[in-house]
């Protein structure tokens, strides 16, 4: 396994240090940044157990990420539940919707499930623009934040959140990767027919995996919620799953900390494009960035398949 | 009124369903040689609707415009097949799948460079007014995007079952080692694959212009919905994309102008859903269950 | 010395079994029964339908007729992890890895499944959940998993291979790694598909072994191999099938004779 490291717990911690300091001295825009950061690398902490772990494709993240948001924000705008509450009912909702799907979804292969995910995602996608009771298609303002007794959470703040969470995600995760679920996973998804004849039931265990990969999602999602006080369905569309998958790919699918690598990688992509592309194309208007993840997410996949922990891996090896 | 609007609702579908054949058609052909599903393979449509419009705005005539329009179209289909396919040549299924979805967000994005977000517009093929039929009324242009599915689906159908290059592809698809013992060209099918598909793909934006403002996304929607047609007619079969394409052209628009318009993109993939759970060879398929 | 004993011999029925594709019979009307302590080998030339027949006992395929039971219990129909958490194991004519485990960990896993009763994972909250938390319970399970692993595979003899990552081993060791694993799971059934093909000698040793191995534990193992003589020598009864069909069952030395046997495999080499 990639980055044999037995401190996954200890590692995390201590980024989280770092990035409690940094917050401190940093300007608020890059707080907020780092805060994104950290939610992003949580989500993608899921997808990987999912697809890295289990050998499966979801191009449908974002939609549990989603449904995370909007729990946490309905529950907060509507009935005046607490965020902190909030995340965790919007972090369920995700898990019960997953497992839901995961009957349709999980007896099809690669290809097919690629499609469905892709699929799933875009109907709760549209039932987001759609649904009135959720705001429709301009979704919902005045998300209130987190709070610790009177203290209202600023980006410093949400960012040291997001990267407790995550340290607890990463180490939730680790446990789980180098325990006999994590190594039933590994041996389905490298030979399942011969993990079935060994009693291992493949498709409960990739159900339990991708419910879990929703968690992770819903989580961050619900914590987004607060972070950005609005949202709506544009922001939890294809192209996020799509940027999801990106992240996972370039930090290394079968990697904890590729997760928080990639989420970083694309973020300071995405801020490095907005600032230089309009000088040297002054022209380019709109989303531009698309063009170059694509790109990027199809070289990594033809250079460096096994992303940028893998890289290290192997060259430590 | 009902069914004079459900008639109208329908015959819409079996316009915009021309199309989604024409999406579907090339998607099964690169999957029936490959064994790949093209993410991408909506933005060749994007590309045909673009090009052409943005040719055609600055005076071309319109037949040289299409005809661009087609080969610009080819020709990035065969830059996806050189650039990305060939060199991840050992590349597993879940790569490949993540390859196309990145060229597919790689040349809609490039689209957005080329053209901005402003819709172009295309005139009609020809004057004159709408055509009635049955008290419901088709757009000019819809004889020719129907004209085109005839030829195109002809084609395929002739060049695969009465030349010898098509019964070659049936070779090297129904079997690839024994196909290349033959000195069947494996690699180059693959590249024509790729190559006939985007220019179908792209004759159908060019066709579909007129009707639908081109934009630099509407590769997109008519990927997905191209994409759902062909698995509902079956991904091995192309008389399936024909079906799927227009079935699904009609469900969409007559659920959507019953219900919402907001609805009409979830309609799609709800049925892709209930396919594939039901019967995931698709209407037209055949059942490859191996154990 | 495999995982342990189990407590009744059992008693596989193949009964009446038929398997069609399309136009072509791949096994005919197949009926015997294997029993606890016995190695029933399963013979004939190539494309006889030996593989086939394993296929739907294991759970792989369903057959088109007939039905395969343990002690009673109807196998078909069922997943193949449903059949073997009835306790039936196979291994496969191209051995399976599990490239990313290690060979202590490959057989840890057929340990695992047999600890939450053979079929694996257990709910969440006894398995995914304690897993993540690091509970101490659940470690000390796992620690238990490991060391039951380096047991067994001492017992195969490989115990020098407990830390090698699985894409690195030769194809015998990955045969035995195979065999050791499907053993750990504690099976009542086991069905060996070729299991000395392409293996030297010494490499053959050490399989035979571990099947009468086997046998001594009261397991019911059902042999397919191309290596006549070899299964001749291990084999308690033999059952015969050319084209699909029983041509032969009874006492290995009287299959040897039987002239319908030997023209059966004319063309085919008896050692």
């Amino acid at each position: 396994m990639l980055l044999r490291s037995t401190a996954y717990g200890r590692i995390g911690v201590l980024l989280l240090l770092v990035v409690a300091v940094a917050a401190w001295l940093l300007p608020p825009y890059y707080t907020g940044l780092i805060a994104l950061v950290g939610l992003y690398s949580l989500v993608t902490i899921g997808l990987n157990l999912f697809m890295g772990y289990a050998g499966q494709v979801s191009l449908g993240q974002a939609a549990f990420f989603g449904i995370g948001a909007y729990g946490s924000a309905v529950l907060a705008t509507r009935y005046g539940v607490s965020p902190w509450i909030g995340t965790i009912v919007g972090a369920i909702l995700a898990a019960v919707v997953a497992y839901a799907l995961s009957f349709v979804a999980l007896r099809l292969r690669e290809n097919l499930l690629a499609l469905a995910t892709l699929a799933l995602g875009i109907v709760i996608g549209v039932v987001f623009s759609q649904w009135d009771y959720l705001g429709g298609t301009s979704g919902i303002k005045g998300i209130p934040g987190f709070a610790l007794g009177p203290h209202l959470f600023g980006l410093r703040d949400y960012a040291v959140l997001a990267f407790a969470v995550l340290a607890i995600g990463v180490w939730f995760a680790g446990n789980l990767v180098r325990s006999s679920f994590g190594r039933a996973l590994i041996a389905v998804s490298a030979g399942e027919l011969g993990a079935q004849a060994l009693g291992v039931d493949a498709e409960r265990l990739r159900r339990q995996t991708f419910v879990l990969s929703a968690v992770y999602a819903g989580v961050a999602g619900g914590i987004y919620a607060s972070y950005q006080s609005y949202i709506d369905p544009t922001q939890f569309g294809f192209l996020l799953s799509v940027q999801f998958v990106l992240m996972s790919v370039i930090g290394g699918i079968r990697s904890l900390w590729g997760a928080v690598i990639g989420a970083a990688v694309v973020v300071a992509l995405g801020q490095v494009l907005q600032a230089v592309v309009p000088l040297v194309l002054p022209s380019a208007r709109g989303d531009f960035q698309q063009f170059f993840l694509g790109i990027i997410l199809v070289a990594m996949l033809i250079l460096l398949p096994r992303g940028i922990a893998g890289r290290l891996a192997e060259g430590r090896a | 009124m009902l069914l004079s609007s459900i008639w109208q609702y329908v015959l819409a579908g079996v316009v915009v369903g021309a199309i989604y054949a024409l999406v579907a058609a090339g998607f099964v052909l690169i999957y029936q040689v490959t064994g790949i599903i093209n993410f991408a393979q909506g933005e060749f449509t994007m590309i045909g609707a673009m090009t052409a419009a943005s040719l055609a705005a600055a005076g071309m005539p319109l037949p040289l415009a299409a005809l661009l329009a087609v080969l610009a179209a080819a020709v990035v289909g065969a830059l996806c097949y050189l650039l990305a396919i060939r060199p991840a040549a050992k590349a597993t299924g879940v790569t490949l799948i993540f390859i196309t979805l990145g060229l597919d967000v790689a040349i809609r994005g490039a689209g957005l460079f080329v053209w901005g977000t402003n819709p172009l517009s295309l005139n009609a093929f020809s004057s004159g007014t709408a055509i009635t039929i049955f008290g419901g009324v088709l757009p000019p242009q819809a004889p020719w995007v129907l004209a085109t599915d005839l030829v195109v689906f002809a084609g395929l159908y002739l060049f695969f079952r009465h030349t010898y290059a098509g019964t070659a592809v049936r070779a090297a698809v129904a079997n690839p080692p024994i196909a290349s013992t033959f000195g069947i060209p494996l690699r180059a099918f693959a590249f024509w694959s790729f190559v006939v598909a985007a220019a179908i793909g792209g004759l159908g934006g060019v066709v579909i212009a007129p009707i639908q403002s081109p934009t630099f996304d509407m590769g997109l929607n008519l990927g997905l919905a191209g994409f759902v047609a062909a698995v509902l007619g079956g991904l091995d079969s192309l008389p399936g994309a024909l079906l799927g394409g227009f079935v699904l052209g009609i469900v969409e628009n007559v659920a959507g102008g019953l219900l919402s318009t907001g609805w009409e993109e979830g309609i799609g993939f709800l049925i892709l859903v209930i396919v594939l759970v039901l019967r995931p060879q698709g209407l037209l398929g055949r059942a490859a269950r191996r154990a | 010395m495999t995982a342990g004993a189990p407590a009744s011999t059992a008693t596989l029925a193949v009964r009446g079994v038929t398997m069609r594709f399309g136009g072509v019979v791949a096994v005919d009307d197949v009926a015997f029964t294997a029993r606890g302590g016995e190695v029933l080998g399963v013979m004939g030339p190539n494309g006889a339908g030996k593989t086939t027949l394993f296929n739907v006992i294991s759970g792989v395929q369903r057959p088109t007729a007939g039905s395969v039971e343990l002690d009673g219990t109807v196998l078909t129909g069922m997943s193949v992890d449903r059949v073997a958490g009835h306790g039936v194991t196979r291994t496969f004519q191209t051995p399976v890895m599990f490239w990313g485990l290690t060979v202590r960990e490959s057989v840890a896993v057929a340990l695992a499944a047999r600890e939450t009763g053979r079929v694996y994972p257990p709910p969440p909250v006894h398995g995914l959940v304690p897993s993540g938390l690091g509970l101490p319970g659940r470690r000390a399970r796992d620690e238990a998993l490991r060391e039951q692993a380096d047991a067994l595979l001492a017992a195969a003899g490989i115990a020098h291979m407990g830390d090698r990552v699985t894409e690195s081993l030769a194809f015998g060791e990955e045969r035995l790694l195979e065999m050791t694993r499907a053993l750990a799971m504690g099976p009542r059934v086991l069905l060996l598909d070729e299991p000395l093909s392409g293996l030297n000698p010494d490499e053959i040793a050490d399989v035979i072994r571990a099947v009468r191995a086997a046998r001594a534990d009261g397991i019911a193992v059902l042999l397919v191999e191309h290596a006549v003589g070899e299964l001749l020598g291990v084999a308690d009864r033999v059952v015969v099938l050319d084209h699909g069909r029983t041509i032969a069952q009874g006492d290995p030395k009287a299959i040897a004779a039987d002239p319908v046997v030997i023209d059966a495999y004319l063309g085919d080499e008896l050692e």
